[in-house]
């Protein structure tokens, strides 16, 4: 029963900056064990490079990143800030899953190969341990019979549930998703969210970046509205939604997707 | 004076028939003067066509103006070594007069001229071949130890020219804009006249492989580089992201995906390679074009360049071949 009295991750005055433009603008966030936080907003707004922040794809310029209560991230040396090292960065993206919105499957490697490979060459695994790993994760995006084809048979829906299953074979203690089905046709969006649905039912945290409204109202604990690299609203849906009324912006954005 | 000769020699066989056997052909004596006159002033062509004049003979007429004015015609065509036409002529009379003995005799002995031309080839080849072949497989030796070396070198300077630290990336640009930047034979020369200077002293073999492995690690540098970059830097954020060292995600996702890319232009520099490697003929090691070149100029006789030619073109023929299965392969999981 170690219910962490610390949250799973604590970001505060995360701050990145594209030379004049400023992407991320000094967010504050914590995120608890089990947490399904969905981050909306238009485009533009920062949501993607706050979640690419999180397991330091992005680099940022100011700000601290707790995972489990302990900093990551970043190390000071002569009172100046750098990247830590690259081992312990490795680690910290190995708790973490991420999911991105056009897959990045390995297109030279079977189904089977992509979900083993982090098993495999990350955690050290042998090769027979990283196969049943696998296999048990291919069964539970319900792929078990694509294992052996490779990704370029296979369609968006069934390629970005494999993109999940490799994330989920490191086991990760949260997942990411940046826009997981805005590649995707309409009628392909449905499998890929019942997928996600299954996960946060086990009780994965999780971070979504989407422009699907139906998502955000079915899964989110909590739904953020994200706009210049500023949170403009949160709270639960119900609360969102019902703020929406009062806020132009927010609302213009609503309306335009629903 | 070779050309003048031959022509007086004719002018000379010419008169000699004329004398022989033009007696009863009183109606063409004045076209066989003619002719022999065409002879003496060089005319060939002139006095070719004054002897066609001659008709064939009707049956119960005399024979001995048709005949002597081919034969004639057959003498001079045999000068000009057209041993075909001549031949041709040949043949015109023996269907009239089969048993003619000086037709048939002539025609034999052209025959025969004809005969060891295509031995003389075969015999040239039998006989170049075998120190031809040991050039080839020097050639080869070459080819397959550069294709050793140079993707390895190749991969080195790409993976360093990405490289995010300065001096390992100087290092690596250095090595591509000198090697490119030279010619392959210059640096052959430093290698192996030049080096020994500075107390290296290299064989030609090492020196040759040295020189065309650094140079084409260059050449498949970029080439390498150019194919890492074209990779969707996706597929890197991705390994990264399920916690992948940079050198885990080139070794086991980015740089396996270029190899079908990789094929097309590093087949092309293979190739380039295989006839690059004549090059090396000129500090002194005997491969292909150095055992053709030597056979080339003790017998002054162009059968051991085609011979060459020939090989060279096997060697590449195999070689394209094989890129072309090996770019299939490793695209198989492009096939849907």
């Amino acid at each position: 029963m170690n219910i962490a009295s610390h949250p799973l991750l604590k970001l505060e005055n995360i701050t990145k900056r594209f030379k004049s433009l400023t992407a991320v603008n000094g967010v504050n966030l914590e995120v608890s064990h089990g947490e399904k936080l969905v981050i909306i907003g238009p485009s533009g707004s920062g949501k993607s490079t706050l979640l690419r922040s999180i397991n330091l794809l992005e680099e940022i310029e100011e700000g601290t990143i707790h995972f489990e209560g302990r900093e990551v991230g970043y190390v000071m040396r002569n009172a100046k800030r750098h990247p830590d090292r690259p081992q312990a960065i490795s680690a910290l993206r190995a708790e973490i899953g991420m999911v991105f919105q056009h897959f990045h499957l390995f297109p030279h490697m079977t189904v089977l190969g992509n979900v083993m490979e982090g098993p495999l060459t990350v955690l050290r695994k042998s090769a027979d341990e990283a196969r049943s790993i696998a296999t048990d994760m291919l069964v539970k995006v319900g792929l078990s019979d694509k294992r052996d084809v490779f990704p370029a048979t296979l369609s968006g829906g069934q390629k970005q549930r494999v993109a999940i299953a490799r994330a989920l074979a490191m086991r990760p203690k949260l997942m990411l998703f940046d826009e997981p089905t805005s590649a995707l046709d309409p009628e392909l969006v449905g499998e890929v969210f019942d997928t996600i649905h299954t996960l946060a039912d086990e009780g994965m945290t999780m971070i979504i970046v989407t422009h699907h409204m139906g998502f955000a109202r079915e899964l989110a604990d909590r739904v953020i509205f994200m706009e210049s690299g500023n949170f403009l609203a949160q709270g639960t849906p119900e609360e969102l939604f019902s703020a929406a009324q009062d806020n132009d912006r927010i609302r213009g954005f609503l309306n335009r997707l629903l | 004076m070779k050309y003048t000769a031959s022509r007086a020699f004719v002018a000379l066989l010419f008169l000699w028939t004329l004398t022989g056997s033009c007696f009863g052909a009183v109606d063409y004596d004045q076209l066989f003067r003619q002719s022999s006159d065409l002879m003496a002033q060089g005319d060939l062509d002139g006095a070719l066509a004054l002897l066609k004049q001659v008709p064939a003979p009707a049956a119960d007429e005399e024979a001995g103006a048709f005949v002597s004015s081919r034969m004639q015609a057959g003498r001079i065509l045999a000068s000009q070594n057209e041993t075909v036409k001549a031949i041709a002529v040949c043949q015109e009379v023996l269907k009239l007069f089969p048993d003619n003995s000086e037709a048939r005799n002539f025609l034999a002995a052209l025959k025969d001229q004809l005969k060891p031309g295509w031995h003389t080839v075969l015999s040239d080849v039998v006989r170049f071949l075998p120190s031809l072949a040991r050039g080839a497989v020097m050639t080869l030796m070459l080819v397959l130890c550069t294709m050793l070396v140079s993707p390895l070198g190749g991969l080195l300077i790409a993976l360093g020219r990405i490289s995010t630290l300065r001096p390992v990336s100087g290092v690596c640009w250095f090595i591509i804009w000198f090697f490119r930047g030279t010619p392959l034979l210059l640096q052959l020369f430093f290698i192996y006249y030049g080096l020994p200077s500075l107390g290296i002293t290299l064989s030609p073999f090492t020196s040759a492989v040295i020189g065309l492995g650094l140079n084409y690690s260059a050449y498949l540098g970029e080439i390498i580089r150019g194919a890492i970059q074209s990779i969707d830097h996706g597929q890197m954020e991705a390994a990264k992201a399920i916690g992948m060292s940079y050198s885990q995600a080139m070794r086991r996702i980015i740089v396996p995906q270029t190899y079908k890319r990789l094929m097309p232009p590093v087949g092309n520099e293979f190739i380039a390679l295989i006839k690059d490697t004549a090059l090396v003929s000129t500090i002194a090691m005997v491969e292909l074009m150095r055992a053709a070149d030597q056979l080339f100029n003790a017998y002054f006789n162009i059968t051991a360049l085609a011979l060459a030619a020939v090989i060279y073109l096997v060697l590449t023929t195999i070689f394209t071949f094989i890129f072309e299965k090996i770019e299939y392969r490793a695209g198989i999981y492009e096939h849907r």
